[in-house]
């Protein structure tokens, strides 16, 4: 059957328009994850199943209201901090790098493929790796969460300055541009919006590296409430953690889109 | 007919003592590659005088645009050598302007800034050229336009911004590597409308590189007519023209009679490949 008979012509099921268009953006996808809430809800306590196993929805919002101040609270600025400081080391680290390694076409050909390789390594397991070189402290919790989430920024940031259009390089050779200038002026702009990319993928890395860490050696943070929890039986605790958790990569992402955005409208990229 | 013109202007650089502004002394480029060796300029041998306009005409794939990039010093020489204002090219000059076919702008930086660029580079005080520049933006007419970014505006406005580009350091030498060949009819004829009068305002000396036979006729005082294998310059044609140019000087006999022979040496270059 095809559309174009008289009757065929069907109302939307939704709203249709600009306006309309926005609203469905927002309003679809909350209420996919309502219904999907609603349902756990339900089911768990249809079928009674043990909050030890899977806590209500509505329980583990109660948790996180009854301990948000000051415990969750309290475990959440380290991890926080820690993770900010280690995705500010990488994208500098990470940027500084693949500037490094665009500049000759020598040290690229050296290097390139042993990162591609190294990313290739399950990182996660080296982390025991950085408490015997850095000890139990923040350092190597830091280092860690750096070493995993300033590869995406390498990767990026040198795909975006080595794909810049011959034809602009050209120009800068006609005008007698030194390499650097090529590189401030015609390079870098265009990685710009491959730096982002990069940068976003490592705020996630940035807190996995955080949380490992915690897992593995700490007194405070959210990782290692998680575990703490975990060892208490309080399922409706982790979930709790977890959507500060969530909430925080949210935050931390839309930062960086927004620094995206206003470097963006800057430089027009 | 032919002959009439072929021998009224062909080989018909002035003789005069003084050196030429630029000659172009048995120039050969050879690409190896892995399928053995390519010419892409068998032997091209000319001299252009100062303040010529200078059009290289011939079918793609003739190895015009690598001439003008050796010109431009954008290439090495296989063999032969090019002198330009006595000194002999080993690599692009200040006093060079270069225009290329795509507009190659900077599409985070405004149309203002986009002319400006190559005295940016030279760490030049941009702000003592901000007249020339909205002298240029002005004569073309993107003066309005000089805060709007390239993707806002049309391929024509674009090559436009990018010929203002090309004049901003006042060059003594324009090289144009097919600037038009990417825009449709009409904004060609308007480009080249623009070009006229750049040229008789400024009055460069200019390598001009294109495929379109009316084109060269319209703007150059002089054709070099390019072959394909072996790549050479086949022909050296004045056109007896006077300046300013004018549209309608396109609709005349004499203009179609010019186009019409080179237009058949062109054949003839093919027919010999």
């Amino acid at each position: 059957m095809t559309a174009t008979s008289d009757g065929a012509r069907k109302k939307p099921l939704l709203p249709t328009g600009v306006l309309a268009g926005y609203l469905r953006q927002i309003l679809l996808p909350v209420a996919a994850a309502l219904v999907v809430l609603v349902a756990w809800e339900v089911s768990v306590r249809v079928l009674n199943v043990s909050p030890v196993l899977l806590p209500p929805p509505s329980m583990i919002l109660e948790r996180l209201q009854e301990l948000f101040f000051p415990l969750l609270l309290k475990h959440a600025i380290p991890t926080m901090w820690e993770s900010v400081i280690a995705f500010l080391i990488s994208s500098a680290l990470g940027i500084a790098l693949a500037g490094f390694l665009s500049s000759s076409t020598l040290l690229r050909e050296a290097f390139y493929p042993n990162v591609v390789l190294f990313q290739l390594i399950p990182k996660i397991a080296l982390a025991p790796l950085f408490i015997v070189w850095l000890g139990i402290g923040s350092q190597s919790r830091l280092a860690f969460s750096v070493f995993i989430s300033f590869f995406p920024v390498v990767i990026a940031t040198l795909a975006g300055l080595d794909n810049v259009d011959r034809d602009l390089l050209r120009l800068c050779r006609a005008l007698r541009a030194s390499e650097w200038q090529t590189f401030r002026e015609v390079r870098l702009p265009h990685a710009i919006p491959y730096v982002f990319s990069g940068m976003k993928i490592a705020t996630t890395f940035a807190i996995i590296g955080v949380i490992v860490g915690e897992f593995i050696t700490s007194q405070a943070g959210l990782g290692y409430l998680i575990l703490f929890a975990s060892a208490q039986a309080e399922t409706a605790l982790i979930l709790a953690a977890i959507l500060v958790l969530c909430a925080f990569g949210l935050v931390f992402y839309g930062l960086v889109a927004i620094a995206e955005t206003v470097t963006r409208t800057r430089f027009g990229a | 007919m032919d002959a009439a013109i072929s021998t009224a202007v062909s080989g018909a650089a002035p003789v005069t003592d003084a050196p030429p502004y630029m000659s172009v002394q048995r120039v050969q480029k050879i690409y190896e590659t892995a399928g053995g060796a390519v010419e892409a300029v068998s032997l091209a041998d000319f001299t252009v005088t100062s303040g010529e306009f200078v059009a290289v005409l011939g079918p793609s794939g003739c190895g015009k645009s690598t001439l003008m990039m050796m010109i431009g010093g954008l290439e090495p020489t296989s063999a032969g050598r090019i002198r330009v204002d006595g000194a002999e090219i080993t690599g692009p000059r200040a006093d060079f302007g270069y225009i290329f076919q795509d507009a190659t702008l900077l599409p985070w930086k405004s149309v203002l800034d986009n002319v400006l660029f190559p005295i940016k580079l030279e760490h030049g005080r941009t702000r003592d050229h901000l007249e020339r520049a909205r002298e240029l933006l002005e004569l073309v007419g993107l003066w309005d336009f000089r805060d709007k970014r390239p993707r806002q505006l049309s391929g024509g406005m674009r090559q436009r911004v990018a010929i203002c580009r090309g004049l901003i350091n006042d060059p003594k030498l324009l090289l144009m590597d097919e600037p038009f060949s990417a825009l449709d009819a009409i904004s060609r004829d308007d480009m080249n409308a623009a070009l006229a009068d750049l040229w008789d305002r400024y009055h460069k000396t200019a390598i001009f590189i294109t495929h379109s036979i009316r084109e060269a006729v319209y703007l150059a005082d002089r054709v070099l007519v390019m072959s394909r294998r072996p790549s050479v310059i086949s022909h050296d044609v004045r056109i007896p023209f006077q300046r300013p140019r004018r549209m309608a000087m396109q609709e005349t006999a004499e203009f179609n009679e010019i186009c019409g022979f080179l237009r058949r040496k062109i054949e003839e270059g093919y027919q010999r490949a």
